[in-house]
């Protein structure tokens, strides 16, 4: 009892009171330590935080109808059947012709809160239509009618006749519906968005004078795409009367670009550590190589070489340990700072790594100065006092 | 004598000066393998991000805006066409070697034999290119719609004897009308009727599945659109935008003449789009947003997470040159003391040791800097399959490294050194 | 039975001769100086007879047991146990108190007991400095410290390598002086030395050249007082 208070209070007096010397030694595992840490923390969470940057692409995943069209039941169902946190956005679309200055044009209506969260790279130069009564234009139409935003027009709608007119009967005519819109924005997307103009909900409610039904339902899903067959699969299952498709471009393309990008990560934090451990163990290997002259006082003291290596090994633990800890705290702050700076999001903490970290610094450290002590343990106690 | 002291020192402790060297060059090839991925990641993410298909859609300057609202599908009835024979000076213009990948497309209705009506496109598949330039190119859908799986066949070959008669089709098509690779169908055109063989069928996840795809002069053929083209989709390596390629994007009038310089010669998306404009007659070329946009955001996330990560692990490879240096240079405690006794001035310690510490240090620099760039081009190989090109800037800044680092990692214990009493280090404390 | 008795023993490094043919025998009790100029063999001698390092030929007998063919294992344990080592650099463990570096040698040996070290240190007169460093202390000190680390653990034998050599002439005086105390206590010494004035305390003194015997001397009026002898 009483010679492991003595070990511990030797080794506690040379961390303690060889200060310049422990702190060098401390640095270079912290920062060996944060290295490991933040760089598996960030290999961890890119596929996370990129899938949800590569989300920009749009949506990934298509809702048809088996039949007509799609009820809002069925999109609430099934957006039940996908992770919360997964799930980036859903935007149903009710398409229709209508008419502005006499000529039809085909409009879309949708939430377009979560317009804008599925389909972020649309430019919209003004605003979105943020109240009832503001219409979207894409570019093209925008260019045909000579809109503007801020710009008023009107559009029409012809409601079909309840009932198919029978041969020889003359067809019931129903008066035209109308609207008044104020153009809020100009759509700008490079593709077919640029012929539609887009609505929200309520206004297309008022025009067609029909309860809303959708054509068709985008999802953006951050999955790869094996994760997305399955919730496909599960939709398909589950929600009565939808088909999910995925968006192959979008999907394919995303799992190519994504592998590249992580085995970009990871072979960058291999070589990092690989070169980072090696330094961490090199400048171990300085400090105790310079307690040779100790080593030696104490085997002519009469210790053994394996309680010289025991009180060496005990300290590099101590040191291993807790530069391990700083540097895990370290390591995770900066992982958060790239988070925070690359993609506005905060990282997530994998408590696990902390003793890994702690786990792996013990064990660099140890290897280090386990070379350098061996070596000191060999040679010849009378060489080392003489004070060469 | 200097030199002599500094000879004896390497010859001496050459061990340690070794594993200073050692730990340096691995600082430095930890630097010079970061620094040469970090500016070659945004060209090769950019490569990468080209499976996404084209950024940039060139239609005919007038084409139609209600193409899709009269129910006839994607065919063309607006009557502006694009000129076949001016696709090649696309790849003449200032950021022609941008230009990855580029396909036509020309599109027709048709009949099947049993009277369904289908929109046969004609586009490249593959076609090759002897450019002007001397390169060559084969450009065309097969590249630039990467994400398209064949269910049956293969891919429509333009370099095989007789592909002009053969045609691919799409799986919802196909299904439809029980055709596999293999087979011949007859299609009947406006102007003409061919017989093709189907070299392949593909499921693209969209509305392409509704298509037949067959060669530029099957289709121009077919539709009497002889040296018309419908539209061109390219892939360029481009820039992400900034508030420049914006403000040009909206109106390249309203630059001044250095802005409009900057833009011209810089690779956005709207200098190439405009580029395009001037050598194809009566053309928009607009960007795809979804493409274009979403690349500009991915590569600068990328790049901005390969600076984080190369910060991080060059200021590792300099705490660790630092920290080696301090600890080796006050191992020597005993012998600069006793120089000291004997009469040495702190300067010319100052210069033995930084003397020394230097000579690794450019040793270890060196040998870590070649060491480095074969860290890149491993993982070039390994993740891109292609060599990460080597940028001469990555020289002076690893060069500029190694040597303040080691600098100030002697600035320690060289204090240590100047505050030593020869006294206390000789009776060996 | 002598303590220490070596018969026959030479050390040789490649053609030099550090020790050659050499016949010593230290009595129980008994106070030995060994001198010589430099080279003459001195410190091999102490080596070999600290257990330090082994000779190339010859036996020793410690206790009556012969330690010449032992390994590394076992001379590590037989320092340890039965021989108390003072060196002319000190060698005290830097970041360890005075107290500490005393109780270093119990560690080793067997169990560390603060009380037991405070008192070696109070009988070399350092009770108060027991808790200072190193290089807080004087070299006299820091040699006494040595001394009492040497003989805490009552080792069968003390061996001091130029115990004096870094010590100013008052510290040597004070060292010398616990030597004599040592002597009186029963302990045996054998202390290398360079110094006549050390030398001549002691019980006899044994003179080498080129690694062999030269000459013994009896200190006949050996008295425990201090005595002035000429060599030539």
């Amino acid at each position: 009892m009483k010679k492991r208070k003595m070990y511990i209070r030797m080794i506690m007096a040379s961390l303690l009171r060889r200060r310049s010397r422990m702190i060098i030694a401390l640095l270079a595992i912290s920062i060996g330590a944060m290295i490991l840490s933040g760089l598996v923390t960030i290999y961890y969470d890119v596929p996370r935080q990129m899938g949800q940057q590569f989300r920009s692409y749009g949506a990934n995943m298509i809702l048809t109808s088996e039949g007509d069209s799609i009820t809002q039941e069925q999109v609430e169902a099934t957006k039940k059947l996908i992770p919360d946190d997964k799930l980036v956005g859903v935007a149903a679309y009710r398409y229709q012709t209508v008419r502005i200055n006499d000529r039809p044009v085909m409009a879309a209506a949708a939430d377009l809160e979560q317009v804008r969260k599925t389909s972020p790279f649309w430019l919209v130069e003004g605003e979105w239509p943020s109240k009832e009564g503001e219409l979207m234009a894409g570019k093209n139409i925008a260019r045909t009618y000579n809109l503007k935003a801020g710009k008023r027009t009107t559009c029409t709608f012809a409601p079909e006749a309840e009932t198919e007119a029978q041969p020889g009967e003359t067809e019931e005519i129903l008066p035209d519906n109308w609207a008044d819109f104020t153009v809020s924005g100009i759509l700008d997307t490079g593709g077919k968005e640029e012929d539609y103009v887009y609505m929200l909900i309520p206004d297309m409610e008022k025009l067609t004078g029909m309860p809303t039904e959708y054509d068709v339902c985008e999802l953006s899903v951050s999955a790869n795409s094996a994760e997305l067959s399955q919730i496909a699969e599960q939709i398909d299952q589950q929600v009565e009367g939808v088909t999910a498709r995925l968006v192959k471009r979008v999907t394919e393309s995303e799992d190519t670009v994504l592998t590249k990008l992580q085995s970009l990560v990871l072979l960058v934090t291999i070589v990092v550590l690989a070169l980072t451990m090696i330094c961490v163990a090199t400048t171990m290997t300085a400090v105790v190589a310079e307690r040779r002259r100790e080593i030696g006082l104490r085997k002519a003291l009469g210790a053994s070489n394996g309680s010289i290596i025991a009180e060496f090994m005990g300290e590099g633990v101590v040191l291993g340990a807790f530069g391990g800890l700083l540097g895990a705290i370290l390591g995770f702050a900066f992982a958060q700072v790239v988070s925070r700076n690359v993609f506005n999001s905060s990282i997530r903490l994998m408590p696990w790594l902390i003793p890994v970290t702690i786990l792996a610094s013990v064990v660099v450290t140890g290897i280090a100065c386990l070379i350098p002590i061996r070596s000191a343990t060999q040679v010849d106690p009378a060489l080392v006092l003489k004070g060469e | 004598m200097f030199v002599r002291m500094i000879a004896k020192a390497f010859l001496r402790q050459w061990k340690k000066m070794m594993m200073i060297a050692f730990t340096i060059a691995l600082g430095a090839s930890l630097a010079t393998a970061m620094l040469c991925v970090m500016m070659d990641v945004e060209d090769k993410m950019n490569q990468e991000l080209k499976a996404y298909g084209a950024n940039i859609s060139v239609v005919p300057k007038s084409a139609s805006v209600i193409n899709d609202l009269y129910d006839v599908g994607d065919e063309n009835i607006s009557g502006t066409y694009l000129k076949e024979d001016e696709l090649g000076k696309i790849k003449t213009i200032f950021w022609a070697f941008n230009i990855v990948d580029y396909a036509p497309f020309v599109s027709t209705q048709v009949q099947l034999e049993n009277g369904d009506e289908v929109l046969a496109a004609g586009t490249w598949f593959n076609h090759h290119m002897d450019l002007p330039t001397g390169e060559e190119l084969d450009a065309g859908i097969a590249s630039l719609r990467s994400w398209w799986t064949i269910t049956d066949g293969q891919w429509l070959d333009e370099k095989n004897p007789g592909s002009e008669a053969m045609a691919m089709v799409g799986s919802a098509c196909a299904e439809r009308e029980q055709i596999h690779a293999g087979d011949h169908i007859r299609l009947k055109g406006k102007a003409a009727e061919k017989e093709l063989e189907v070299a392949g069928i593909f499921d693209a996840g969209g509305e392409e599945d509704d298509l037949i795809y067959v060669t530029v002069d099957t289709a121009q053929e077919l539709g009497d659109l002889d040296g018309k083209i419908d539209s061109i989709e390219v892939s360029a390596l481009t820039t992400p935008d900034n508030d420049l390629a914006r403000k040009a994007a909206r109106d390249p009038g309203s630059l001044s003449v250095s802005q409009y310089e900057t833009w011209y010669c810089t690779a956005y998306v709207s200098s190439i789009c405009y580029q395009i404009e001037e050598v194809i007659t009566d053309s928009v070329a607009s960007a795809v947003r979804q493409v274009a946009d979403s690349e500009g955001q991915i590569l600068n996330k990328t790049r901005l997470l390969m600076i984080l990560i190369t910060i991080l692990s060059m200021v590792g490879a300099a705490l660790g040159i630092c920290n080696l240096v301090t600890a080796s240079v006050m191992e020597r405690s005993q012998e600069i003391g006793l120089m000291k006794a004997v009469g040495a001035h702190n300067a010319s310690i100052n210069a033995l040791v930084l003397t020394e510490v230097m000579c690794t240090a450019v040793i270890g620099g060196v040998i870590g800097f070649y060491a480095g760039i074969g860290f890149a081009q491993i993982i070039g190989h390994s993740v891109f399959n292609s060599a990460i090109s080597i940028r001469p800037m990555v020289v002076p800044v690893v060069a500029v490294l190694v040597v303040l680092v080691t600098l100030i990692g002697s600035i320690p214990a060289i204090r240590m050194l100047l505050n030593l009493r020869p006294t206390e280090v000789l009776h060996g404390r | 039975m002598s303590l220490l008795e070596l018969k026959n023993v030479s050390k040789i490094y490649g053609s030099l001769h550090a020790l050659d043919h050499v016949n010593l025998t230290v009595e129980k009790g008994e106070w030995l100086a060994i001198m010589g100029p430099s080279g003459s063999g001195k410190s091999t001698m102490m080596n070999i007879i600290g257990a330090l390092d082994k000779a190339t030929e010859g036996e020793i007998l410690l206790d009556g047991e012969d330690i010449s063919k032992k390994n590394a294992r076992a001379l590590t344990d037989i320092r340890r146990d039965k021989i108390g080592l003072i060196f002319q650099q000190f060698h005290l463990v830097s970041y360890l108190t005075a107290v500490e570096n005393v109780m270093l040698a119990q560690y080793y040996h067997s169990v560390p007991d603060e009380k037991e070290a405070l008192e070696a240190l109070e009988r070399v007169g350092l009770s108060d400095r027991a808790h200072h460093y190193p290089s807080q202390l004087s070299g006299g000190e820091q040699q006494r410290v040595c001394v009492a680390r040497a003989l805490i653990n009552y080792p069968e034998i003390i061996l001091a390598d130029e115990p004096t050599g870094n010590l100013d002439e008052a510290n040597e005086e004070i060292v010398v002086e616990l030597f004599r105390k040592l002597h009186l206590e029963g302990t045996t010494l054998v202390v290398v030395t360079h110094n006549p004035e050390v030398a001549e305390v002691a019980q006899r003194t044994v003179v080498l050249r080129n690694g062999r015997v030269d000459r013994e001397m009896i200190n006949e009026n050996f008295t425990g007082k201090i005595k002035h002898i000429t060599l030539q």
